[in-house]
């Protein structure tokens, strides 16, 4: 296998924070407009290993490649200039301005009265709703100030905003915790979207039965060491139950969650 | 045009468009909760004046009220970008203060108007650009920053004057600021006003004034958005001193003299008026209209109070009064100005 064809080629991260090693020799890959599920239980180094490739921790040693090219990220915008987005919610979102205000936030389309620079209003929400529903993002009114939405709807503009930017790789962390029922299906189905647009994605959830709607391939994590790679339909909800909590494990959640899954 | 309406918040491919109904009129004023409660407070106050003072509702009072509340109202404006930023500014009372007597001073060394204007308004900027500096860049919380400010800006003019206040040649073109009429209004009221209109467009139209609400809102997200949003805290601290700079050249104008103890709690005069608006002290809700309309109350009250041949003294009190009950009005009733993040 060359490696031109990854999108995203991470060897040997290793990070530690004294004294426990929180990511210990791991790898990821990532091709173009693929769909990868980072699972792991809680401390499993999920959320490191996303914060290494977004530039927000800096790993003791490892290289991150990115198209074939090796780079090192020192801060986000490092991470940002190399197309890399990653999704923070409610980092994101300014809750007393309007959803076009915080789609276009700091690129706002303008026009000048008198040498004045003014917002372009009617610009801005034209392209708004164009940009929504492209990504099949289903908002009544773009001048409802974002207070008003929902989790779902709040989640969908940060992914929306997110993607706009272009990026080569969107990494999302938890987007559909604590979201009702018709909200999961309407990130899931952005997050779909978003990635036959080209666009890599790393998913990282606790919503196992998301992973088998949106995910091509899956990247188990314990203890922060990869234990297993597998390709979405060569394995099942309880396999993956069983990676996750690191033994045998007949657990009545996992058939559970594999009828919720099917029936989704 | 379609209005928000605040029955909107469902999400997903599942809500019917049945359930997204027209904004009714009551949604729109639940919208605009804050300004709709102090507009009514307004009235009520100008009704109640009207009926039991005959000289009230009449147009040279009226007027009256409006040339002695410019320096309120410029001031006012300004400080609701401060506090649309989560910021406050306890300094415009002092340099108010100082900019009246330096005015005066420099009058009298001979300098002329235009240029004494221009410095003035200079001295605004640079003491606005130091609180913002140690605000924006430093770190160190507004409401110390401008305390300090507060207190060292009245000291500077009081040792300049000595405690005593400064005259000011009637016959200098510099009084027309503050006493002269144009078509019929008072210059100082159309001075305001023009400043009034610059806030409103700067404030709803401009990148600049979206910033300003964002970083209320949620500073972090605007500044991974690309924003210098240091620069623009430390901008709009300059602004609220270049705009008591200017109220202090109006208030000197119209008084002829320079006084150190001029604008003693402005400050919280202007406060009042932005946050009786509808403004929120916790940042990202700002409203100009409200603004004003809090800005005309207080001055409203202070003016009927005395037509009324009550006691002056009285006007603290009601105002006090007021603030609370129209900012708990929208809490309650509204869920608009206090309501934190």
């Amino acid at each position: 296998m060359t490696t031109d064809t990854y999108r995203v080629r991470m060897t040997g991260i290793c990070k530690r924070y004294h004294p426990i090693q929180t990511l210990d020799n791991v790898s990821l890959t990532l091709k173009p407009g693929e769909v990868l599920g980072l699972v792991g239980d809680n401390g499993a180094g999920k959320s490191t290993l996303s914060k290494v490739l977004s530039g927000a921790v800096i790993p003791d040693s490892g290289t991150i490649e990115i198209d074939g090219k090796v780079v090192s990220f020192a801060s986000p915008a490092d991470a940002r200039a190399a197309h890399v987005e990653m999704v923070y919610q409610d980092l994101s979102l300014c809750d007393t301005v309007d959803v076009a205000g915080n789609l276009f936030l700091g690129r706002e389309p303008r026009r000048h009265v008198l040498g004045m620079p003014l917002l372009d209003k009617k610009t801005m929400h034209a392209l708004t709703r164009d940009m929504l529903d492209r990504l099949g993002i289903v908002i009544a009114d773009t001048r409802l100030k974002v207070e008003n939405l929902s989790g779902g709807q709040r989640q969908s503009i940060a992914i929306g905003r997110a993607a706009s930017f272009e990026p080569k790789v969107l990494i999302m962390d938890e987007p559909t915790a604590a979201l009702a029922v018709a909200e999961v299906e309407a990130v899931l189905e952005l997050i779909r979207a978003v990635s036959a647009r080209g666009v890599s994605v790393i998913l990282i959830t606790h919503r196992l039965q998301d992973l088998f709607l949106v995910c091509d391939r899956i990247q188990v994590m314990y203890e922060g060491r990869n234990v297993a790679e597998r390709r979405i339909e060569d394995t099942s909800i309880e396999e993956v139950v069983n990676l996750i909590v690191g033994r045998k494990f007949a657990a009545r959640s996992a058939h559970n969650g594999h009828e919720t899954g099917a029936s989704a | 045009m379609t209005m928000p309406t605040s029955q909107t918040g469902h999400a997903g491919s599942h809500v019917s468009q049945a359930r997204l109904r027209k904004a009714t009129l009551w949604d729109k004023l639940l919208a605009n909760g804050s300004v709709v409660s102090i507009a009514l407070f307004f009235l009520v106050v100008c009704v109640v004046f009207s009926l039991v003072t005959n000289a009230f509702l009449t147009a040279p009072n009226l007027l009256n009220i409006v040339r002695q509340s410019a320096p309120l109202l410029i001031v006012a404006a300004a400080m609701t970008f401060v506090i649309t930023t989560g910021g406050i500014d306890l300094s415009v009372g002092s340099v108010l203060a100082l900019v009246a007597t330096l005015s005066a001073t420099a009058l009298q060394a001979g300098l002329p108007w235009p240029l004494v204007i221009v410095m003035m308004l200079a001295l605004g900027a640079f003491i606005g650009a130091i609180h913002g500096f140690f605000i924006a860049y430093e770190r160190i919380p507004a409401f110390i920053v401008t305390l300090a400010g507060l207190s060292v800006i009245r000291g500077i003019a009081l040792l300049i004057t000595g405690g005593y206040s400064i005259p000011i040649e009637t016959t200098s073109l510099f009084t027309t600021i503050g006493r002269a009429w144009f078509l019929g209004i008072p210059v100082p009221a159309l001075i305001a006003l023009c400043i009034l209109a610059l806030a409103y467009v700067v404030f709803n139209d401009t990148p600049f004034g979206r910033y300003v609400t964002g970083i209320g809102a949620n500073m972090e997200a605007v500044r991974r958005a690309g924003i210098d949003t240091r620069f623009t805290i430390l901008f709009v601290y300059i602004l609220s001193s270049v705009s008591a700079a200017l109220a202090g050249v109006i208030l000197a104008a119209r008084l002829g003299s320079g006084s150190s103890n001029a604008g003693q709690g402005f400050e919280l005069e202007v406060i009042a008026a932005v946050v009786l608006g509808g403004t929120s002290l916790f940042g990202g809700r700002g409203t100009i209209v409200g603004t004003v309309l809090g800005a005309l109350t207080v001055a409203v009250i202070a003016n009927g109070l005395i037509l009324a041949h009550m006691s002056p003294f009285l006007t603290p009190i009601v105002t006090g009064t007021i603030i609370l009950i129209a900012v708990w009005l929208n809490f309650r009733l509204f869920r608009g100005a206090v309501r934190g993040k």
